[in-house]
């Protein structure tokens, strides 16, 4: 008698359980990283659009910035993806051509939302004709100088090569005259491929260098300029001795606690680096200024381009939920919603004409420099492969010409003959 | 009881074991067998070619060349340096002694990613502290760049897992000090062997299953060590420190390559399954004796 009333229980519940289907989508929302301040933002808009649409259930995932790739290809390998996800632009290229993302283009509306974004940054989410993310934020690389340091050698920040090189020989210094250097002019992150790629690449783009061909079949960081942009980094560090000795070891936290407790005059940084510099040592001052140039192109100081990089929320291939979406991906990326970053604090800059635009904007810290840089800015060629190329091929033979151990042109010419046999081996 | 019981009883530890370690023992030497890159998308069948490309790969010969110096020439100093803390505690010298024991303990029980931040920074070009040290005494004149230089990298990591490794070892060879019968000291007192005679001649011999034990797991663990070289040199600079398990991450995780991956993770178990034999033979012999 027991058993029956329990079997009939079981049964009642199952059928419970099963009768009513809810009428609410779930949206998956992965976020990877972000500021605190733009995580504060983004829980907050989440919760804002889960109030006033009813029938949507945006679910907010916190990711580690550091393992994006292994987190999304191991959630998409195992069909549990999200449906929306914040991405390096950068990325847009291996996941769109792996089949990962959704051609925003599909779209109806696309076009129209499309309008909103600087076209220069909305580019660097197109591969292969099309678009496969919207921008969020977007960072873009200059220089930055430590002002107390340039103020009291009485020198201004460098615009071409030779005053770069010359302003690092002067600013390494033994301070206590115990014959060990205490300052140097650069310091550069070699403790990360990825972030020395970041760091390179800016130099020889600011040089005239591109990273690969237009139509993207060729290598093209072994030419005369870009050998002579690593040669460039290899007489500052191996003659003049003005390049930090360990910057092989330095990751960004070194780089920051070196430079606020002034050891290092200039690094190659982005928008990040005004807040970590006011975290670290509040009120430090430095000058933020575009790469330098080689001296014969200084007439288009203003407008070769240096290094862009964009944060963009991409959509999944596989979603189910695909308009609502889209729908929840316009709410975010408003105009209306751009505004955060006119904060510094969120570590990047808008991307919305609106908002690039804006007075409120133009009040940020070294906004002329960050305006003129973001609109003439590059990002990594659209090649599926580019960064395993950048940051385990450029990067290391980059490194080994800085520190002697090859010469400039035999490390970019072995680096691109790497570069085309990896190519090789993944067809 | 049923003939059946024994193997019922057993069922869910074997579907457990078998399900955590013999799945993806047994996936991962599938796909090492296939041309298998994630974001590429599609397998197919490629035999041993993974195999052959990590053999080809000058990166794969290096980072072995590393792995052994790191393992061999750190368990050895460990043992060395556990011998000799392991001597003075059991000759029990002043009242401290356990207390001390405790304190040469500390590195063993910290956990080897908190360990390697810290060595980081101990071993900070600028900021750190044994530069500090040495320049404040007058050893060195500039800082020296011990992370940040090829030559010194690994150096470096393998002194980190020497402090890490040793207070094992002595532990260990404590124990084996204490289980060494006091009658073949006392008779060697009396036919007048100095110290050093009877350290040699009954400590070190006494001794040598233990140390055997010791230098295999030490060699096994270091092989296998992936947290501390990541931790603080991520294999650099310039793959100076590169060992076999953060090849495989790279390998795996950075060009998302994972039938080559694969394969060198299998060819690491192979060796590592070979010494883990010779360790099970030693102990099967220490256990005879």
């Amino acid at each position: 008698m027991r058993l029956k009333y329990a079997a009939m229980l079981l049964i009642a519940m199952c059928f419970l359980s099963c009768s009513r289907t809810s009428d609410v989508v779930e949206v998956q929302f992965w976020n990877f990283g972000g500021m605190p301040k733009f995580l504060d933002w983004i829980r907050k808009q989440v919760q804002v659009y889960n109030n006033t649409h009813p029938k949507v259930r945006v679910v907010l995932g916190e990711k580690s910035w550091h393992q994006i790739r292994e987190i999304l290809y191991a959630g998409f390998s195992a069909g549990a993806g999200p449906d929306i996800m914040t991405l390096h632009a950068d990325h847009a290229a291996e996941f769109g051509a792996g089949g990962y993302f959704y051609p925003l283009n599909n779209f109806p509306d696309f076009e129209q939302v499309k309008q909103r974004f600087e076209p220069n940054i909305m580019e660097s989410t197109r591969y292969n004709g099309n678009y496969y993310g919207l921008p969020s934020s977007a960072i873009v690389f200059i220089l930055v100088c430590n002002k107390q340091l340039f103020d009291a050698e009485g020198i201004a920040p460098p615009r071409t090569w030779s005053q770069f090189r010359e302003a690092a020989k002067r600013l390494t210094k033994d301070l206590d005259g115990d014959g060990a250097v205490d300052q140097y002019g650069l310091v550069l992150l070699g403790g990360d491929k990825g972030g020395f790629s970041y760091r390179l690449a800016p130099l020889m783009m600011r040089a005239g260098v591109k990273i690969m061909s237009n139509d993207v079949t060729k290598f093209e960081f072994n030419s005369p300029r870009g050998v002579a942009t690593v040669k460039l980094l290899a007489d500052m560090h191996q003659i003049d001795h003005s390049v930090t000795p360990g910057f092989l070891a330095y990751t960004l936290s070194e780089i920051n606690d070196l430079f606020c407790s002034n050891k290092v005059a200039m690094s190659i940084e982005g928008p990040w680096f005004q807040q970590l510099v006011e975290d670290k040592n509040p009120g430090k001052e430095f000058y933020t200024v575009p790469v330098p140039v080689p001296d014969d192109l200084v007439d288009q100081y203003k407008t070769l381009p240096s290094l862009q990089d964009m944060v963009m929320y991409p959509i999944s291939a596989h979603s189910k939920h695909l308009t609502e979406t889209w729908e929840f991906l316009k709410y975010i990326r408003s105009a209306e919603a751009d505004m955060l970053y006119i904060d510094h604090k969120t570590g990047g800059l808008p991307t919305t004409i609106q908002v690039l635009n804006s007075p409120e904007n133009a009040k940020r810290k070294a906004w002329d420099v960050y305006d003129n840089e973001i609109r003439h800015s590059t990002p990594w060629p659209a090649h599926p492969h580019i960064i395993p190329i950048v940051k385990n091929i450029l990067a290391p033979y980059g490194q080994k010409a800085i520190i002697g151990e090859m010469t400039p042109q035999d490390a970019m010419d072995a680096a691109v003959n790497e570069a085309y046999a990896l190519l090789e081996e993944g067809r | 009881m049923k003939r059946s019981t024994p193997y019922l009883l057993l069922a869910p530890a074997l579907l457990f074991t078998g399900f955590i370690l013999l799945f993806p023992l047994v996936q991962n030497l599938l796909n090492s067998l296939m041309h298998m890159t994630l974001g590429r998308g599609g397998t197919s069948w490629s035999g041993l070619e993974n195999y052959s490309r990590v053999l080809s790969d000058g990166l794969f010969w290096l980072a072995f060349r590393n792995t052994v110096a790191y393992a061999v020439a750190g368990t050895v100093a460990a043992l060395l340096l556990g011998l000799g803390f392991a001597v003075v505690l059991n000759a029990r010298i002043g009242k401290f002694t356990d207390i001390m024991a405790f304190f040469y303990s500390i590195p063993w029980v910290v956990s080897p990613v908190v360990a390697g931040f810290a060595w980081k920074w101990l071993l900070n070009d600028s900021f750190g502290i044994f530069n500090e040290w040495l320049t404040s005494w007058g050893i060195v004149r500039e800082d020296v760049n011990w992370l940040g230089d090829p030559r010194t990298a690994l150096l470096c990591v393998a002194v980190a897992r020497i402090w890490q490794f040793y207070p094992f070892a002595m532990v260990m060879f404590l124990a084996g000090l204490q289980c060494i019968p006091q009658e073949q000291y006392e008779a060697a007192e009396v036919d007048g062997a100095t110290a050093l005679r009877k350290f040699f001649h009954i400590t070190i011999p006494n001794l040598r299953y233990v140390t055997a034990v010791l230098l295999l797991l030490g060699v096994i663990w270091s092989f296998n060590d992936f947290n501390m070289v990541f931790v603080m040199t991520r294999g650099g600079p310039i793959n100076s420190s590169m060992v076999l398990p953060v090849l495989v991450r790279e390998y795996s995780f950075v060009y998302f390559d994972v039938g080559k991956g694969s394969a060198l993770s299998i060819l690491v178990f192979a060796m590592l399954f070979l010494l883990s034999f010779l360790y099970l033979r030693v102990l099967t012999r220490s256990d005879a004796a």
